[in-house]
């Protein structure tokens, strides 16, 4: 009990230096949100224009300061990039509007929270030694703070000391409290953007990077497969015809012809199979037409009439183009096979650093991942990207497949 | 001889079938998969099976499941397996069940006719016929210093040739020596072995196996 008792003060002890660091840059904020005020009605006037960029450096300091304080007591509060150079691109960064918003929040309830936290314990210190000073004051005066009735000798006085102790109570347990929801508006406004949580940012990229080895993984047994089955095969075959027909030429010169034609389609077949392969680790027709000449080809082999409409200056990593030519290739072939469509779409656009893909059909939709579509070797090979892939389909159609790529060039 | 074939891939099912015709061989059945392969088994009772290691659905093992499966049914039958990569583990599942009237083979011996037909001949005769480059594999593989005495290089020649399922007489052969010299050879080598003194062919193989299993550890 006495242990509790005496932690519970630690801590309230603690939490009243938290409130006081709070107070003081609360202080601060506050200075800047009047200043930022000013500056906002002046540049009304005209006059303000050239004060504004001092608010914003002024808000960063302020900033700056409190994320400090936050960082001595909890997990680091990590700063925002540089002031971007201009007031419209301030304007526009998300760090700075959190900056400015914290400022208006922690100037001002914040303010009020400090300053409420502070005067608790200072009114409980000033009720709990009233009966040593009370008769320094008149009787009509009252106590101090909230005591503002009549005090008549001692008993009166020790009265107000057992509001003090009252007070005290309430102190211990609220401070702490206070103290945290100072901190509040500081760790969500400053701390880097909520889109970007660093943590979430790290699991997300290890998910990715081993789906790239399982995608990757996936990729090698497929070749794997199909030079096995294929490729391989075939030449086994070969070579069984062509001792077939060794063995034929001593005593059936006539059946050779005919087992010469199989091992001429075995290799034939061979040939056309290992050339499957080949195009399907690297599409040499990106090498040669680009990336829009490559869509454009799958459109005109496609059986459903394909409109290609690509908007990519300049080139994109190999692999992101292979990407985007395997997902093209595989939604069109899902097209043909499965959407009863009359017609299709391609769209391929550049934003920033994004490769947008979007393939839409008039089809009867429906479509889901399962039932080997093809979508979910769509959405393995994007996600191995850092990519998103999204389709709606709803039944009775159109289907849209969006897919948006990083262009890593 | 009554054969049966199982292997998936069209191609080299029609060559081997026409090869074996040609041959004058009795293919029964040629089939395309596990299931299939079982039932022609069982309805033909062949002399021989040739089977493929890679087989639907999973294409991995399913040739030697299956080849397993129709041994444990059909004792008797002799089965050549064909198989595109040396497989050690596959291999030396097949020859821990016996190896008398076995064969592995890689596919591309097949080829190879006369080679291809006397490793068939010799299985269907109750023998053994393992893939050179199979126990090349296996014998060439790493070993530490074992608890074995090591074997000479030409008692390891006449191991490997031994262990492809040769006769001493083929082995003389091959090795430009007598058919006595071979015998002496043999001898020691199953002295070194632990085994007794014995050239029949199941004790041929079980020396080999032997000595693949003191080299593992």
């Amino acid at each position: 009990m006495r242990h509790h008792l005496a932690r519970r003060l630690r801590a309230a002890g603690n939490a009243l230096e938290h409130v006081l660091g709070g107070l003081g840059t609360s202080v601060l904020a506050l200075g800047a949100f009047l200043w930022l005020v000013v500056v906002a009605v002046t540049c009304l006037a005209g006059i303000g224009l050239v004060l504004t960029p001092t608010v914003f450096t002024l808000t960063r300091a302020v900033a700056d300061r409190e994320r400090r304080r936050l960082s001595r007591w909890g997990p680091e509060v990590l700063g925002p990039p540089p002031l971007p150079a201009t007031t419209r691109e301030r304007l526009r960064d998300p760090a700075v509007r959190r900056e400015l918003a914290w400022v208006a929040r922690h100037g001002t309830a914040g303010f009020l929270l400090g300053v409420v936290g502070i005067t608790l314990p200072v009114h409980a210190i000033q009720n709990i030694t009233f009966p040593l000073w009370y008769r320094a004051f008149e009787p009509e005066d009252g106590g101090p703070g909230l005591v503002f009735w009549r005090i008549d000798g001692l008993g009166d006085a020790l009265g107000v000391l057992v509001i003090g102790l009252f007070l005290v109570a309430v102190a211990v347990a609220v401070i702490p409290g206070i103290a945290r929801l100072l901190a509040l508006p500081g760790r969500r406004l400053l701390a880097p953007d909520g889109d970007v949580d660093l943590s979430l940012r790290v699991a997300e990229l290890t998910a990715t990077r081993a789906a790239a080895l399982d995608a990757h993984a996936a990729e090698l047994r497929r070749i794997e497969r199909a030079l096995h089955d294929g490729t391989q095969n075939r030449l086994v075959a070969l070579t069984v015809l062509i001792g077939a027909a060794r063995r034929a030429g001593e005593r059936n010169p006539a059946a050779v012809a005919g087992i010469l034609d199989r091992a001429q389609d075995a290799t034939e077949q061979a040939l056309a199979e290992l050339r499957a392969v080949v195009r399907g680790i690297l599409p040499p027709v990106l090498d040669d037409r680009g990336l829009a000449g490559a869509l454009g080809g799958l459109a005109t082999a496609c059986a459903v009439p394909c409109r290609v409409e690509v908007d990519v200056p300049g080139r994109c990593a190999a692999s992101v183009e292979a990407t985007t030519y395997f997902v093209v290739a595989e939604a069109l072939t899902n097209v043909v096979k499965h959407s009863g469509a009359a017609a299709a779409a391609v769209t391929v656009r550049r934003v920033g650093d994004r490769l947008h893909v979007r393939i839409t059909d008039d089809g009867r939709g429906g479509a889901t991942e399962s039932g080997g579509s093809g979508l979910s070797g769509i959405r393995r090979r994007v996600a191995a990207y850092d990519g998103r892939f999204e389709m709606a389909s709803p039944p009775g159609g159109p289907t849209t497949l969006n897919v948006e790529l990083p262009c890593g060039s | 001889m009554r054969i049966v074939i199982a292997e998936d891939d069209p191609l080299l099912r029609e060559g081997l079938t026409l090869l074996l015709r040609a041959e004058g061989l009795d293919v029964v059945a040629a089939t395309d998969a596990p299931g299939p392969f079982l039932s022609a088994v069982g309805e033909h009772r062949p002399d021989v099976a040739i089977v493929d290691v890679r087989m639907p659905p999973t294409h991995t093992d399913e040739g030697i499941v299956a080849a397993v499966e129709a041994r444990r049914r059909q004792p008797e039958l002799a089965v050549l397996v064909l198989s595109a990569y040396v497989e050690r583990a596959f291999a030396a599942d097949l020859l821990a069940s016996g190896s008398a009237r076995l064969g592995y083979l890689l596919k591309e011996r097949v080829g190879r006719v006369e080679e291809f037909l006397d490793a068939l001949h010799r299985v269907a005769g109750g023998g053994t016929a393992i893939d050179p480059e199979v126990i090349g594999q296996l014998l060439t593989r790493p070993r530490p210093d074992s608890t074995l005495e090591r074997l000479s290089p030409r008692e390891h020649e006449v191991l490997a040739l031994m262990a492809e399922g040769l006769g001493n007489a083929a082995i003389a052969e091959k090795l430009f020596v007598t058919e006595g010299a071979v015998h002496k050879h043999i001898r020691r080598i199953f002295a070194k072995l632990g085994l007794a003194p014995d050239d029949r062919a199941d004790r041929r193989v079980t020396a080999v196996l032997r000595y693949l299993d003191a080299a593992e550890k």
